[in-house]
């Protein structure tokens, strides 16, 4: 590999003239390379790239004048072609790929060159999409495929072998490659090309969507640039190692880009998806005040929103960004969110369906539709939209989720344990699914299976907080009161460490089973204890008075009456020793568990 | 993720979330294909009743529905269907297209505009409400419909149909010319290579299948894969064509269906719930026309959902989730009324009840119920189940074979061909079962010289289902009992054949096979060999396994830990109520203790083997039992006791036995004639011995056809003991030559004689 990127990197000295360095020590040079970077890829149409290079670039410190770097040497190919390149870039960013193709074709130079290749991608592209809508019928219409990628990977592929491919020219080689399905391939140029041009984004964004695990991540021979720590925290969100994650994008900040919008929106991303809700709410707030005008990552704001059932400031988010851009996507899903909250189902789902139109690769939205069908209970369109989902990205755990939560509302719950066990296969720390597992073999009156799940939902930290009532009531339908009373011990601790008292519900019935547990075992302190605080729910007062006096009457007929009563809640001796949860995460075993 | 292609997105088809059926439904599209029968059509019309012959045009009218209904064709076998029934008919036919095909398309579009008038008139050729007018209609229509760039797409998709014609004949001319006499050998090389490649094209299409095809080739694989596994496409290139399929056409749920037959057919259980589940949420779409619970739309979907999930369950043995599945699907077809599924549950459920314990009363009252609501099928299979179930609870012949004639009547009425099969296949099973080989050989050759219907009704040869494997094997191990061991070698080949090892029945014929050589194995006295086959045989039915773990130990007088096997599994099968095998382990036990020489310990299990076979009416069991019992006896000093309960046994065992059997009872039955001759006078002493040495002769022969050489060799001492015994000195001297020759051949295992049956 390191004669292969010594040989192309000596085709194109004008980037990387200076290399990249591999730490953020020189904040200055990394500053400038990230002005050069922005400038070449709007030369050559990559808009996306060379809008994350600037936005990066405007979060450092600015340069003073003598440190600005000079713009790229133009070499005697590129004079040549200077008129034509013109001319192109114009028609090309009006959109006339074909336009542009035409008068390129011929240029020698490394950015006509690309400039050619990529309107005749796009091109095919633009077509190809075209065609979908007017196609002879359902049959061909799996058929249409972008006519140009053939002969572009023919010709690109020529030109890789002759070494003749700078690193934008890999890029699209990769891109072209990976829309033929030719997914290793894919990687392997891919790798080049951050080999030979690490400051491009694009192709480190490409290589996140190719990897699909981290095993895979481990076998790549990444070059060793500032870059890499960007990518690295980028494809451990993609991969759900969130820790991981989000220890990198706090070294980051620490190393000095701390006003950068893209990872402030990252972190909250991340916040998301382990589901740290305040703080992902948080940080949101403050992207906001950062970037008003900003659309990207708003709709996994409004979906944090959602959770909170925020309406007001939903609203407040979904007229601004309508106001802003009401043809995007993340604008379509805001909205849609905010008429789920509302109960307008059908309104949602129809903006779900335009966010689609506008992106078909926009994945969240499948999802969101099922949910919405599900709300209006027309089972068989949720079906349809988690197997879409699931088609389009078979890890999409919540597909799976809804799907199993669909059939059990078809009250199917057998059928349901597959596909909540796939969702758990995709999250094995999802206290979510273990605990719908749970309920299901409850269903199915498969009581030990239900226990494990629900033990197991509790120890990788539940977030609902109710696998151990549920665990509780089951030890308690089996007779097993000691284990059913220190389920309920560690659920009131649970509560109570929490801090927020909120009203749970289930807070009574564990005290009031505590009670008549320790009434049963004729520990009187502790019952009358406990039966104290049962008078302060309203629905269990009248039995923790009437066990309040029985205990009174037992004791006055017991020999000592210790009156004083111990004023807060506290353990019996021999249940305090272990109260502290080991949280043993032991495989999960379930006997029943075929596919 | 954004590489899953993109007609998931841009539907036109969906309105609220769901794509509707009925529209993909549609099979009218306009197509290259359709526009060359649409030519033929015209072309017809404008020939007139005149120009085509009668027997001309009644061939071409019998084409027409076919080509009308079948899925696209390539133009060059368009051309020959057609040539076939009129050629001239067929060549104008061609320059019709050829002139579309390579003209504008304008000439397309005139074309169409001048169809409609086939119907104008005062006296038109097509009647609109006829077939070919009906066809016509939905043609125009569908042209008119599509929009200016999809006719450009159309003629531009017609002028490639038609290239491709002409390639195709272009090479073949250039072929023609190959097979000149310089080129020869080269053309016929070059044209067997050429061979390989389009005769699995006419399989399998590479590229995308249109909307009929994909359906022919769903149902053609389908029913292969049910009637005959070996024509079928093996289960990795099936695989491969539906996922091809499947990547151009996601919505074709039936692909997911045969994407599940055909992981069964490689036992992978994740795969195919995988494909099951998948099946049924696309199911579930395309009936969710109506949103009610009823009778059609998606609950009744549902509720074979649940019961294909327990069906699949149950054939990979996880009864425990099949019977929860079944519960479901039982819940949710009564909730909604429905009585057809809920008796397909019923038979599902006795088949759990079946394989967990053995009460039959679900079975009787599902029977009755299929009976009920006319659903012949269920209730036969019912019976047979039923028929099966007594047969191992013991109950008379006559009873079972009345039931199963009466089934049988049901069958032909119905045409059940496949249930005819298995009902065949039982008979000859429940006379094996009897010990009456002779009627089991029979049965099984009914089964395999008839005709199936299934042959008549549509061509397709339904001979690899599994009674056919059962039948085989039964023919093949009863084969082997007579001593035919070619033949049985034979008839197993023939099993390979039609079974290959990876097809679902295989193991039936794998286990078979492995019994008889260790049948073989331990006659021959090879117990190495025998003790690597049990684990073959564990891996297939653990039951047989141990059984014959712990006869190899007793051979290998490894005594005490044949016994604790046997002890063990004599429990085990007492719980499962497995007669016929309890009765085999209380003889192998016997067995054992005569070995201790405790003979007087062995004779009350023996009588207990006798009373079991004698009330489950297992006559072979019960002869073995009585062999067994009477050389106890001949131990224990009885031989006349002994000689006259073997005069009970030898009659079936001379009918039906296996031929080493009936060696070892004439044997048995010289012995005691010896045994009991010592009490006699001289004069009948000589007789009885006489007629002991003709019954070794018997034995003898019985033993060479299985060429079982220790039997023989104990049988040549024997005769020449009792020729010295009666002073023939010059046939002693043979018998104790053949022996010697025997003896130094075998090495003798120092086990006395009379210890052996």
């Amino acid at each position: 590999m390191a004669a292969l990127v010594s040989v192309a990197a000596a085709s194109m000295p004008s980037v990387v003239a200076s290399g990249t360095c591999s730490d953020f020590s020189d904040l200055r040079e990394i500053k400038k390379q990230l002005l050069r970077i922005a400038g070449l890829s709007r030369e050559r149409g990559l808009q996306h790239s060379g809008k994350w290079a600037s936005e990066l670039a405007f979060s450092l410190a600015p340069l003073p004048l003598s440190e600005l770097p000079p713009p790229p040497p133009i070499t005697e190919e590129d004079a040549q072609d200077l008129d034509a390149y013109t001319l192109a870039k114009a028609y090309f960013d009006v959109k006339e790929y074909d336009r542009a193709a035409h008068f390129l074709r011929g240029c020698k130079s490394q950015k006509a060159y690309f400039l050619y290749m990529y309107s005749r991608y796009l091109s095919g592209e633009k077509k190809k999409d075209d065609e979908t809508v007017d196609s002879l019928g359902p049959l061909e219409k799996g058929q249409v495929k972008n006519e140009a990628l053939r002969e572009l990977r023919v010709e690109l592929s020529k030109k890789h072998q002759a070494r003749e491919l700078d690193g934008f020219g890999l890029y699209l080689y990769g891109v072209v490659l990976r829309k033929l399905d030719l997914v290793k391939e894919a990687i392997d140029v891919f790798v080049e090309a951050t080999h030979i041009l690490p400051l491009h984004w694009g192709a480190w964004l490409e290589l996140c969507n190719l990897i699909t695990d981290k095993e895979m991540l481990k076998f790549l021979s990444l070059p060793d640039t500032w870059m890499k720590e960007f990518f690295l925290a980028h494809i451990y969100t993609e991969l759900q190692l969130i820790e991981e994650a989000l220890q990198k994008y706090q070294s980051l900040i620490d190393v000095g880009f701390s006003k950068s919008t893209y990872i402030i929106s990252q972190i909250a991303v991340a916040y998301h998806n382990i589901r740290d809700i305040d703080k992902a709410l948080s940080i949101f707030n403050e992207l906001r005040k950062q970037d008003p005008y900003r659309i990207e990552n708003m709709d996994t704001f409004s979906n944090l929103l959602y959770v909170r059932s925020m309406k007001p400031e939903l609203s407040y988010l979904a007229h601004n960004l309508c106001e802003i851009d009401k043809y995007r996507v993340e604008t379509c899903c805001v909205i849609g969110n905010y008429y789920s909250l509302r109960s307008q189902h059908e309104k949602a789902a129809l903006y779900f369906q335009r966010a689609l139109k506008l992106n078909p690769r926009y994945l969240g939205a499948w999802t969101l539709m099922g949910h919405e069908y599900m709300e209006m209970k027309n089972t068989s369109a949720a079906i349809q939209a988690y197997r879409h989902a699931i088609e389009v990205n078979k890890r999409d755990y919540r597909a799976w989720y809804g799907l199993g939560q669909t059939y059990e509302i078809l009250k199917m719950p057998f059928y349901c344990l597959y596909y909540y066990r796939r969702a758990h296969q995709l999250r094995p720390n999802d206290s979510r699914m273990l605990v719908a597992l749970g309920e299901c073999y409850e269903k199915l009156n498969q009581l030990v299976e239900a226990k494990k799940c629900y033990w197991r939902a509790y120890a990788v930290g539940d977030v609902e907080k109710m696998a151990l009532v549920k665990l509780a009531k089951l030890h308690e339908q089996l007779t097993e009161s000691e284990q059913a009373a220190q389920c309920y011990i560690k659920y009131i601790q649970d509560i109570y460490s929490c801090g927020e008292i909120v009203e749970h519900l289930e807070v009574s019935t564990a005290f009031r089973y505590l009670a008549q547990y320790y009434f049963k075992c004729k520990l009187w302190d502790e019952a009358s204890a406990c039966a104290q605080k049962c008078c302060s729910f309203n629905d269990t007062r009248e039995e923790g008075k009437a066990l309040l006096r029985q205990i009174l009457q037992l004791r006055n007929q017991g020999e000592t009456s210790t009156t004083e009563i111990s004023a807060p809640f506290f353990l019996p001796a021999s249940l305090s020793a272990n109260n502290t949860p080991t949280r043993r995460v032991s495989p999960l075993n379930l006997s029943s568990v075929t596919p | 993720m954004a590489s899953v292609h993109e007609s998931l997105y841009f539907n036109p088809m969906m309105t609220n979330g769901v794509v509707h059926a009925n529209v993909f439904g549609i099979k009218d599209w306009v197509t290259p294909y359709k526009i060359a029968v649409l030519v033929l059509l015209s072309e017809m019309g404008r020939a007139g009743g005149s120009a085509i012959g009668l027997l001309e045009r009644r061939r071409l009218n019998q084409l027409l529905l076919p080509l009308l209904q079948g899925p696209d064709m390539t133009l060059t076998r368009l051309y020959k269907a057609i040539n076939e029934s009129c050629p001239q008919l067929a060549n104008s036919v061609q320059i019709r297209i050829k002139l579309m095909a390579e003209g504008e398309l304008k000439d397309m579009e005139q074309f169409f505009d001048d169809l409609s008038d086939s119907f104008s008139g005062t006296d038109p050729e097509v009647h609109k409400t006829s077939v070919v007018g009906l066809f016509l209609r939905h043609m125009i229509l569908a042209y008119n419909k599509l929009s200016f760039s999809q006719v450009y797409k159309l003629y531009t998709a017609l002028q490639e149909y038609f290239q491709n014609a002409e390639k195709k004949a272009a090479a073949e001319e250039a072929e023609m010319d190959m097979t000149s006499p310089e080129g020869r050998l080269v053309g016929t090389l070059e044209r067997e290579d050429l061979d390989v490649p389009s005769g699995e094209e006419e399989i399998s299409c590479s590229g995308p299948l249109s909307q009929k095809q994909a359906e022919y080739f769903l149902s053609q694989q389908a029913s292969l894969l049910k009637n005959d596994e070996t024509k079928a496409l093996t289960p990795a290139s099936l695989q491969k064509e539906l996922n091809n399929l499947l990547k151009f056409n996601p919505d074709f749920a039936e692909a997911h269906y045969l994407s599940y037959l055909n992981s069964l057919r490689v036992q992978d259980v994740f795969s195919s719930t995988h494909s099951l589940l998948h099946y049924f949420d696309r199911l579930i779409l395309t009936g969710a026309e109506s949103k009610s619970n009823g009778d059609e739309g998606y609950g009744r979907s549902l509720r074979y959902a649940a019961l294909n999930l327990a069906a699949l369950h149950c054939r990979f043995g996880h009864y425990q989730q099949a019977e929860l599945a079944l519960q479901e699907a039982i819940r949710i077809a009564q909730e909604s009324n429905d009585h057809v599924c809920l008796q397909h549950c019923l038979s599902w459920l006795y088949i759990l009840e079946q394989k967990r314990s053995d009460s039959c009363v679900l079975l009787e009252h599902s029977v009755k119920k299929a009976v009920h609501f006319g659903l012949p099928y269920l209730a036969s299979l019912g019976i047979q189940s039923l028929v099966q179930q007594r047969a191992f609870a013991g109950k008379t012949a006559n009873k079972l074979m009345d039931a199963l004639k009466d089934s049988d009547l049901l069958h032909w009425k119905h045409s059940l061909s496949e249930l005819i099969d298995i009902s065949i296949a039982q008979k000859t099973a429940i006379w094996r079962l009897y010990g009456r080989s002779t009627m089991a050989l029979q049965q099984a050759q009914t089964l395999l010289s008839m005709n199936s219907l299934e042959a008549l009704n549509l061509g397709v040869q339904q001979n690899n289902t599994e009674s056919f494997a059962v039948v085989l094997c039964h023919l093949a191990e009863l084969h082997a009992e007579q001593g035919c061991l070619a033949a049985a070698s034979e008839v197993l080949e023939h099993l390979k054949e039609r079974f290959p090892p990876n097809s679902q029945h295989a193991q039936l014929w794998m286990l078979c096979e492995q019994k008889i050589q260790f049948g073989r194995a331990m006659h021959d006295g090879r117990y190495h060999m025998a003790d690597s086959l049990v684990t073959g045989i564990t891996a297939l039915s653990s039951l047989e396994g141990a059984y014959r773990k712990a006869i190899v130990l007793q051979a290998q007088n490894q005594t005490s830990e044949a016994h604790k096997l046997l002890q063990k599994l004599l429990v085990h099968c007492q719980k499962m109520k497995n007669t016929e095998m309890v009765i085999s382990v209380l003889l192998a036990v016997a067995e054992l203790y005569w070995r201790a020489s405790c003979h007087t310990i062995a004779l009350p299990v023996l009588l207990q083997a006798l009373a079991l076979s004698r009330e489950y009416r297992l006559q072979y069991l019960a002869s073995e039992t009585v062999l067994s019992l009477a050389f106890s006896q001949l131990i224990l000093g009885i031989p006349e006791q002994a000689l006259n309960i073997l005069h009970m046994a030898i009659e079936p065992i001379l009918a039906d036995g296996a031929v080493l059997d009936k060696g070892r009872a004439m044997f048995l039955v010289a012995k005691c004639q010896v045994a009991s001759a010592n009490a006699y006078e001289p004069q009948k002493k000589v007789e009885a011995l006489e007629s002991a040495i003709l019954n070794l002769n018997e034995a003898k022969d019985y033993f060479a056809k299985v060429d079982c050489k220790e039997q023989i060799r104990d049988v040549l001492y024997f005769q020449a003991r009792l020729y010295h015994m009666l002073g023939k000195a010059q046939e002693r001297n043979r018998c104790a030559m053949l022996f010697r020759q025997l003896h130094q051949e075998l090495p003798s295992h120092g086990v006395p004689l009379v210890n052996h049956l």
